[in-house]
C-alpha cells in the first residue's frame, strides 16, 4: 500500500490508543477524588504526568494537606490532561490527532469505524471540562474511553486483514507498550519516593489493567508490587499485558514483511523480537525491574524509528521498481 | 403538509408546479407524498438528512476561512424530480457535447482546422491562459482529453440550457451519490413507490472509464487518484472516489517520475502507476512544465504522459474548451464537427473581447451578468440586477481596462425548486450537474449533483457562496 497511507494509519493507531489509555488512568483518578485520601490522589496525578512525561500547566502535583485545594488542583489537571488544546498528549489533542489520520485515511478504513470515530470526535469536540466536571467525570471517563474501546470492537469486525489493518494494529501495540513501560518505571519511581507502601497505589494500577480479579486468582488478595508487576508484565492471558503487546508487534511486523530495502530488511523484525523476549525470557529472573524495563522502553522508541525507516520514510536510491 | 402556501411566479419554470399552481404529472406522487406528512415529520427527516452528513464527515472547505477548516454542505430533503424523457434529453446533449469537447482539444492542439476555417478566431483560443503551449502536437489516448465532464445545465421556461462545462477538475459526484444515500433513507417508503433509476454504480462506470484509458499492454494496470490534499475544498470527494474506486489516494510527494514513468512510494518499495485521475490543477501538475514553485505537483510527470507511460485524466490542456469565451462558440463546434444542431443550447453569451459586446455589456449592465472568465466557483462575477449603482460602476472600471477578460450573459430565471425552509416549503434556485464519463464509450449515470441557492432570492448556488445540494431523481419510464 501508499507508504503514506500506512504511516497515517500506524499514527491512526498511536493516538487513539493514547487517549484510550488516558482515559483510563483519568477515570481511575477521578473516581479516587470521591473518597481517597490525599496521599493517594496525589500519588495518581504524580504517576500519570511522569507516565506520559509531561510537566502540568497549571495545578499543582504536590499534596496541599486540603480538600479543598486538592480538589481544585484536580480540576485543573484533569482540564490539563482532558481538554488542553496545547498539551499535545491530551485526550482531545490525541483523539483530534487520531481522527485527523483517520479522515485522510478514511478510504483505507471501514465506513463503520470512520462513523464511528467521528462521531465521537463531534462529542468530545463540544465538551470543556466544566460539562463534564460538575456531574461525574469518571463516567465521562469510563463512556470515552468505552467509545474507544468500540473503535476496537468495529474495527475487528468491519475491516479487510490487509496491510493497511496490520499497520493500525502494529501503531496501536507499539504505542501501548510504551505507555505501559512508562506507567510502570513511574509507578515505581513515585512509590520509591514514599516512606510507606499503600496497597491501594498498587490495585489502582491493577484495575487500570482489569487485572483485579486475575491477580486475587493467580496470587492472593494480599497485594505485593513485585506480584503485581509481574501479572501486568508477562501474564499471556491478561489481554493488555506488556508482553501480549509486545508478542503482537512481533506478529504484526512479521505479516507485514521485511520493506523495501534490503540493507535493513529484517532489522525491525529482529529488533522486536529482542524486545518481546526480555519480557519473556529476562523478566523472571531480573531483580532490577525498572532497568529492565527502562531497556524495553528505549527499544520500543528505536523501533518505532525503524519502521518509519523501513516503511515509510526509506531511501528510494537504489532500489529496484516493479 | 400543505404546499397550499407555496408561491408560484409563472415567469419562473418551477420544478414541480405548473403555472396554475397544480403539481406536474410526474411530481404528483411526490407532491401527496409531502402533503400527507406532518410539519414535525419533515423537520424530523431534515434533521435526519443533516445529521447523517454531520455524522459520516461530508465536508467542504471555504478558501480563506480559518485553515482548514471543515464545513458541512447544507443540504436539502426535498429531491427534485426528472421524467425519464427529461433524462434522454439531457444524456443526448451531454453525450453530443462531450464527443465535440474532446475532438475540439484534439484538432485546437494539431491541425487546429476549427481556427483556419474561422469557425473560432485564433485570439480566442492561443490568448486563452488555460491554452497550453506544451500540448501543442499531442494526441491523447483514444482521442480522449476529457475522461470526465461535468456540465451545470439550468432550466427556464424555453427549456434546458447548458451554463457551463467542467473539464479541468470536475467536483461534486460525491454529493450526488451522499445525497442520495441521505435522502432515500429518510423518504424510504416515497422513494420506493416513485421508481427512482439508481446512481450507485457510478464508482464502476468510472474505474471502468479509466481501465479504458490505460496504456496498453498492462494487465492490471495500477490507478490512482492525485489530491492537491487535505486543505483542498473538495478533499472529502477525492477520499470518497478512491474508495470507490479501490485506488490509492496520493499527493505529489508520493510519486516520482524515473526513466520516463511514474512511481508511487509504497510499503514495499516503488510501484509503477498507470492511470492517473487528477484532481490539481494543471498550473500545479509539474514544476518541470508549468509553475515551478509548485509542491503539489510531479516533476516530470507530463514527459511521462507524453511518453504514453502513464495516462492522465483528465489531460492538461482540456481547460481551454471550458473557458467562458470558448464556450461561446459550442454551437458552433458541434455543427463543425458533427455536422448537428446542438442538443442542449448555450446561454447566449456576449464576449467583451469585441467592442460591440463590451459597449452592449456597459451599456445594459444592470440587467446583465458579467463573469470573469478566468474564475470559477462564483468568484469574481456581478450580477447586475442584484448589484449596487457603485458595485456596478467600480466593475465597469475593471471592464474597460481588460475587455477579454470578460462575458456577459442575460440575468437567467433559473428554475426553482421547492425546498423545506424554516419548516415551510419556500422555492428556491436550482441547476444541475450531471457528470459524464468518456473512455473508449460515453457512460453517464441518472442523476447529478443539483445545486440550491438557498438565500432567498439567489442565484449563486456554489457552495463557497452559500449554495447547498438536493437529490435528483430520474424517474423509470
Amino acid at each position: 500500500m501508499l507508504a503514506r497511507s500506512a504511516q497515517g494509519l500506524y499514527w491512526m493507531g498511536r493516538y487513539l490508543e493514547r487517549a484510550e489509555f488516558l482515559c483510563r488512568l483519568l477515570r481511575l483518578q477521578t473516581e479516587a477524588l470521591v473518597d481517597r485520601p490525599i496521599r493517594e490522589i496525589h500519588f495518581g496525578w504524580t504517576r500519570i504526568y511522569n507516565g506520559i512525561n509531561r510537566q502540568p500547566s497549571g495545578g499543582s502535583l504536590e499534596p496541599m494537606g486540603s480538600d479543598d485545594f486538592t480538589l481544585a488542583d484536580s480540576y485543573t489537571l484533569a482540564d490539563d490532561l482532558t481538554f488542553e488544546r496545547l498539551n499535545p498528549s491530551s485526550v482531545r489533542s490525541c483523539f483530534v490527532m487520531g481522527r485527523e489520520n483517520a479522515r485522510q485515511m478514511r478510504h483505507c478504513i471501514s465506513g463503520e469505524l470512520w462513523t464511528c470515530i467521528n462521531l465521537a470526535h463531534l462529542k468530545i469536540q463540544k465538551l470543556t471540562i466544566q460539562d463534564i466536571w460538575a456531574a461525574s467525570p469518571e463516567s465521562f471517563y469510563a463512556e470515552t474511553a468505552a467509545e474507544m474501546n468500540t473503535f476496537s470492537g468495529v474495527a475487528a469486525a468491519t475491516m479487510y486483514r490487509d496491510e493497511g489493518w496490520r499497520f493500525m494494529q502494529l501503531g496501536r501495540f507499539i504505542e501501548r507498550a510504551q505507555l505501559s513501560t512508562s506507567l510502570f518505571l513511574s509507578q515505581l519511581a513515585a512509590a520509591a519516593q514514599l516512606s510507606e507502601h499503600s496497597d491501594a497505589d498498587w490495585t489502582s494500577l491493577l484495575r487500570l489493567y482489569h487485572a483485579f480479579d486475575a491477580y486475587n486468582h493467580s496470587y492472593s488478595v494480599e497485594v505485593h508490587p513485585d506480584k503485581v508487576l509481574d501479572l501486568l508484565a508477562t501474564d499471556p492471558l491478561l489481554p493488555d499485558s506488556l508482553c501480549r503487546s509486545l508478542d503482537r508487534t512481533v506478529s504484526d511486523i512479521a505479516s507485514i514483511g521485511p520493506g523495501p530495502n534490503a540493507k535493513v530488511s529484517g532489522a525491525a523484525q529482529r529488533l522486536a523480537g529482542r524486545t518481546a523476549a526480555l519480557i519473556h525470557y529476562e523478566w523472571p529472573d531480573r531483580e532490577d525491574r525498572a532497568e529492565l524495563l527502562q531497556r524495553v522502553r528505549e527499544y520500543c522508541q528505536e523501533l518505532h524509528q525503524l519502521v518509519t525507516a523501513t516503511y515509510f520514510d526509506y531511501s528510494v536510491d537504489d532500489l529496484p521498481s516493479r | 403538509m400543505n404546499l397550499d402556501a407555496y408561491q408560484i411566479d409563472p415567469s419562473i419554470y418551477d420544478e414541480m408546479f405548473l403555472q396554475d399552481g397544480t403539481p406536474r404529472e410526474h411530481c404528483r406522487p411526490l407532491y401527496e407524498g409531502l402533503s400527507r406528512l406532518s410539519a414535525e415529520e419533515l423537520s424530523s427527516i431534515q434533521e435526519r438528512v443533516t445529521r447523517s452528513f454531520s455524522n459520516e464527515g461530508i465536508s467542504f472547505t471555504v478558501y480563506g476561512d480559518e485553515e482548514g477548516e471543515e464545513r458541512i454542505i447544507p443540504v436539502d430533503c426535498l429531491p427534485r424530480v426528472l421524467t425519464a424523457a427529461e433524462w434522454r434529453l439531457l444524456e443526448r446533449g451531454l453525450a453530443q457535447r462531450v464527443k465535440t469537447l474532446n475532438l475540439f482539444l484534439q484538432d485546437v492542439y494539431n491541425e487546429a482546422r476549427i481556427l483556419d476555417d474561422g469557425v473560432i478566431p485564433v485570439d480566442v483560443v492561443r490568448e486563452c491562459p488555460k491554452y497550453r503551449m506544451e500540448m501543442r502536437g499531442f494526441s491523447a489516448p483514444h482521442g480522449t482529453w476529457v475522461g470526465i465532464c461535468g456540465t451545470d445545465l439550468i432550466r427556464t421556461n424555453d427549456g434546458f440550457r447548458v451554463l457551463e462545462d467542467n473539464l479541468q477538475v470536475p467536483s461534486g459526484v460525491s454529493y450526488m451519490l451522499a445525497n442520495r444515500k441521505a435522502v432515500k433513507t429518510s423518504l424510504r417508503r416515497l422513494y420506493r413507490s416513485s421508481h427512482v433509476q439508481e446512481v450507485e454504480n457510478y464508482g464502476r462506470l468510472l474505474l471502468t472509464t479509466l481501465l479504458e484509458l490505460a496504456p496498453g499492454g498492462r494487465s492490471e494496470p495500477c490507478i490512482a487518484l492525485l489530491t492537491p490534499g487535505v486543505y483542498n475544498s473538495a478533499f472529502y470527494e477525492h477520499i470518497f472516489l478512491a474508495r470507490e474506486l479501490g485506488a490509492e489516494l496520493v499527493e505529489g510527494r508520493d510519486l516520482l517520475v524515473n526513466n520516463g514513468f511514474v512511481y508511487m512510494r509504497t510499503t514495499t518499495g516503488l510501484r509503477r502507476v498507470d492511470v492517473i485521475y487528477r484532481r490539481v490543477d494543471d498550473d500545479y501538475l509539474d514544476p518541470l512544465v508549468f509553475r515551478p514553485d509548485s509542491l503539489l505537483g510531479v516533476p516530470g510527470l507530463l514527459h511521462a504522459y507524453k511518453l504514453g507511460n502513464v495516462v492522465l485524466v483528465n489531460a492538461p490542456g482540456t481547460g481551454v474548451a471550458d473557458d467562458k469565451s470558448v464556450y461561446a462558440y459550442v454551437p458552433a463546434m458541434i455543427r463543425y464537427y458533427l455536422g448537428e444542431e446542438a442538443v442542449l443550447p448555450n446561454v447566449e453569451t456576449y464576449l467583451c473581447r469585441h467592442p460591440p459586446d463590451l459597449e452592449y455589456t456597459l451599456d445594459n449592465l444592470a440587467s446583465l451578468v458579467v463573469k470573469r472568465v478566468g474564475e470559477s466557483g462564483g468568484y469574481g462575477m456581478i450580477i447586475g440586477p442584484h448589484a449596487t449603482q457603485k458595485e456596478r460602476d467600480e466593475y465597469a472600471v475593471q471592464l474597460r481596462a481588460n475587455p477579454a477578460d470578460f462575458i456577459s450573459q442575460p440575468v437567467l430565471a433559473l428554475s426553482r425548486s421547492p425546498c423545506l425552509i424554516d419548516d415551510n416549503f419556500e422555492p428556491r434556485h436550482v441547476d444541475l450537474r450531471p457528470f459524464v464519463l468518456h473512455g473508449q464509450e460515453t457512460r453517464m449515470v441518472p442523476g447529478a449533483f443539483c445545486r440550491v441557492a438557498l438565500r432567498r432570492g439567489s442565484l449563486v448556488v456554489n457552495s463557497s457562496q452559500g449554495g447547498g445540494g438536493k437529490d435528483l431523481w430520474v424517474l423509470r419510464d
